[in-house]
């Protein structure tokens, strides 16, 4: 007997008793339904951010950070991220590009808003990285000394640009407003009319050998030096400008830890702010304390340390191999691609407790099989007899019921895609106009990839042929004497 | 008889529990049949007749003693071999005919090719032939509801032949049919016998199975009264 044979025969058999086929089938046919369409919402999701991450150019970028000083005695383990370690980070294979996270907070007059922001510089060679390649208008700047300006989608709108083509050329004002430490030091000597000699006029310096007295005054000129130079750094700000043009709008970018500003400045353009002296704002005083820069110089670009570096990877080099250089060289990183094996892994879980959800109304829907097959061999034991006396094996007895079982479970499997695929485009389509009525940018929540449907048609079918194991070996039991006899 | 004859039965018993009951089905068989034989076995109800059929048809398998099928005893064969024992070797007619009541004769015929490795094709030309040849042409479509007695009992007869097996065993097979039909079967199953066919039938009717045995032997009680060896109780009409 051959598998055609049996299958042609439980199909006939199937065919035969139609209604309860129909039922068993239709068990099987809404489990299915619902376990793919469940795994088919994992599978969406999954799709979607790892497109989001290829389109972004995440799998193919690393950030590159100092390490946590752990012990404030000793720096020399942990080096700085400085030029030189940049050029270092530039030499490991697969490293296509590095390039600092270099901000300051900036003041924008874009058409006639005045908006408190924050730039960055680039070097031209980034801004064609797949991270920043996403435009939705305009162009890249060419050069590192180009006049242009990209600026976010965000802020276009926050300057009541609403089409990211109508900002396309307008020009963009920058203002920065830089502190030095020279005025801090300044005002250490003169603040507010007062001179540091009027104060040391007024220290008693016959009574300083009074231990009290002499506690009390140091505390107070401590504070006083400290509030003078603060109000120097602060307050006495210099403020440069310089106007530059829009050349392109970039698209949002999900934040988190890529540090992508709302203004994009090239490289050369932006050592004028950059160089100048540290941002106003009491941030970037704390920032370029952290990171060493507070007392350096300015135009001292390589003993400039960067709290973060931005690497541009090989697509064809594992990241494995780049990060462990990296870390080599003594920085911590981080990869977007590790972050994804995370997710993956989140995934995986979650597509497992739907597939088990999915998995129980099938073994549930197996019970109609088991239900229908011993109805059927209480039925057809005559049959089973006849066959015997024909020649029939017990395998072959056996084969016939669990084949049975297969198709059922086969034909209700192929049933269940289909609908499960359906339900999936149905609540698609209904999220897809929810998305759109409320502005929300459309994403397709499903998915039904080839190893679904795999998944789907194994499971459906062992999980029926399992549930006829029992049916099969009752039918295969049957005595032919007993099921021959004449009643 | 022999030890040596082609299918013989030596000692053969069956026995049965029903409840705290043994029943002795068979009890000390002792039968040979000689190839191109038409045996006769002949009893009341519940004389063992149908069970010795069983029993020679590898259907069941006795309490004690043996069935030999050319010197190989069927108790010494896996189930497999038993299969194939009756897959090949054995064509079996029953009382009731036993078709399956949702195929059509041809599928019913086609039925027992399943299991001795013939092709699809093979089968349906086969079982055309041979439901052809016993005048049923014009019914292979038709399903058993829709048959007569005797041209269910001949769809029967053709399962049973189709796949040319070297014996076969007849139990009541003219049972259920009318005086004209239950000629025409036992008519038929002569022909069978006359082509080579070694048939052992089991009926009631010792009138009939006098007409077309080549010997008949009695039975009652599980035993074999007379074994009809040298001489059959009635003549073979032929």
């Amino acid at each position: 007997m051959t598998l055609r044979d049996l299958i042609v025969i439980s199909t006939g058999n199937l065919w035969r008793m139609k209604l309860r086929a129909f039922l068993t089938i239709s068990g099987i046919l809404i489990a299915i339904a619902a376990f793919v369409s469940m795994l088919s919402f994992g599978a969406g999701n999954q799709e979607y951010i790892s497109k989001q991450f290829n389109d972004l150019g995440l799998f193919s970028t690393m950030q590159v950070y100092p390490k946590n000083k752990t012990n404030g005695s000793d720096t020399s383990i942990f080096p700085v991220l400085d030029r030189v370690a940049l050029d270092q980070i530039a030499t490991v294979p697969g490293v296509n590009l590095v390039y600092p996270y270099d901000a300051f907070t900036v003041k924008v007059k874009l058409g006639d808003s005045l908006i408190d922001s924050k730039a960055q510089s680039l070097p031209s060679t980034a801004i064609r990285t797949k991270l920043f390649s996403k435009l939705r208008a305009g162009n890249a700047f060419e050069s590192d000394s180009s006049r242009g300006v990209i600026i976010s989608e965000e802020l276009a709108k926050k300057a009541g640009f609403n089409s990211p083509d109508s900002v396309i050329g307008l020009p963009l004002v920058l203002s920065v407003r830089v502190s030095t430490i020279d005025s801090g030091l300044g005002h250490i000597l003169v603040d507010r009319g007062e001179s540091v000699m009027d104060r040391l006029k007024r220290i008693r310096f016959d009574s300083l050998l009074n231990s009290k007295y002499r506690t009390r005054v140091i505390r107070t000129e401590v504070n006083e030096t400290v509030k003078r130079f603060l109000n120097g750094f602060m307050n006495a700000q210099e403020i440069i400008s310089d106007t530059l043009t829009v050349c392109g709008v970039r698209e949002l970018i999900p934040s988190g830890r890529l540090h992508i500003e709302p203004i994009i400045i090239p490289f050369t353009t932006a050592t004028r702010f950059s160089t100048s002296g540290l941002g106003g704002s009491p941030m970037d005083i704390f920032a370029a304390m952290s990171s060493g820069n507070l007392f350096s110089q300015p135009e001292d670009k390589s003993g400039k340390t960067f709290s973060q570096v931005t690497v541009d990877l090989d697509p064809h080099v594992l990241y494995q191999t780049v990060k462990d250089s990296i870390e080599a060289l003594g920085f911590r990183t981080f990869s977007f691609a590790e972050q994804f094996e995370e997710i993956q892994k989140a995934f995986f879980y979650f597509d497992l407790v739907l597939g088990v959800v999915g998995l129980i109304a099938l073994i549930t829907a197996s019970l109609g099989i088991v239900n229908t097959m011993v109805m059927s061999i209480t039925e057809r034991k005559r049959e089973i007899g006849v066959l015997k006396s024909l020649g029939a094996y017990e395998l072959e007895i056996r084969s016939l019921f669990l084949v049975e079982s297969g198709v059922i479970g086969l034909i209700g499997t192929i049933a269940g895609i289909f609908f499960g695929w359906l339900i999936t485009r149905i609540v698609s389509a209904i999220a897809q106009m929810y998305m759109s009525k409320e502005g929300i940018p459309k994403m397709e929540l499903f998915a039904l990839p080839m190893w679904l449907i795999l998944i789907a048609l194994a499971v459906g079918v062992s999980v029926s042929v399992l549930a006829g194991f029992y049916p099969a070996a009752r039918a295969a039991k049957v005595d032919p004497v007993e099921a021959l006899r004449n009643d | 008889m022999s030890a040596n004859s082609w299918l013989c039965t030596i000692d053969l018993c069956r026995y049965y529990r029903r409840g705290p009951q043994e029943v002795r089905a068979l009890d000390g068989v002792i039968l040979a049949v000689e190839r191109g034989e038409f045996l006769g076995i002949v009893g009341s109800s519940g004389s063992g007749k149908s069970t010795l059929l069983n029993l020679l048809a590898g259907l069941d398998t006795p309490t004690s003693g043996l069935v030999e099928f050319e010197q190989v005893p069927l108790t010494s064969m896996s189930r497999r071999q038993l299969a194939a024992y009756r897959a090949h070797k054995v064509g079996m007619v029953f009382q009731s005919f036993n078709l399956i009541s949702h195929y059509t004769a041809l599928q019913n015929v086609e039925t027992a090719l399943y299991f001795n490795g013939s092709s699809p094709k093979d089968r349906h030309r086969l079982a055309a032939a041979v439901l052809d040849r016993l005048g049923l042409d014009d019914r292979m479509t038709h399903r058993p509801a829709d048959l007569s007695g005797g041209e269910q009992q001949r769809v029967a007869v053709a399962r049973a032949i189709v796949k040319k097996p070297e014996i076969l065993f007849a139990d009541e097979p003219t049972g259920n049919l009318d005086y004209e039909n239950a000629q025409q079967i036992a008519s038929l199953l002569s022909s069978l016998n006359r082509d080579g066919l070694t048939i052992v039938m089991v009926t009631h009717n010792l009138e009939m199975a006098q007409q077309i045995a080549d010997r008949t032997i009695r039975m009652q009680y599980g035993h074999v009264l007379d074994s009809g060896t040298e001489k059959p109780i009635g003549g073979k009409q032929r």
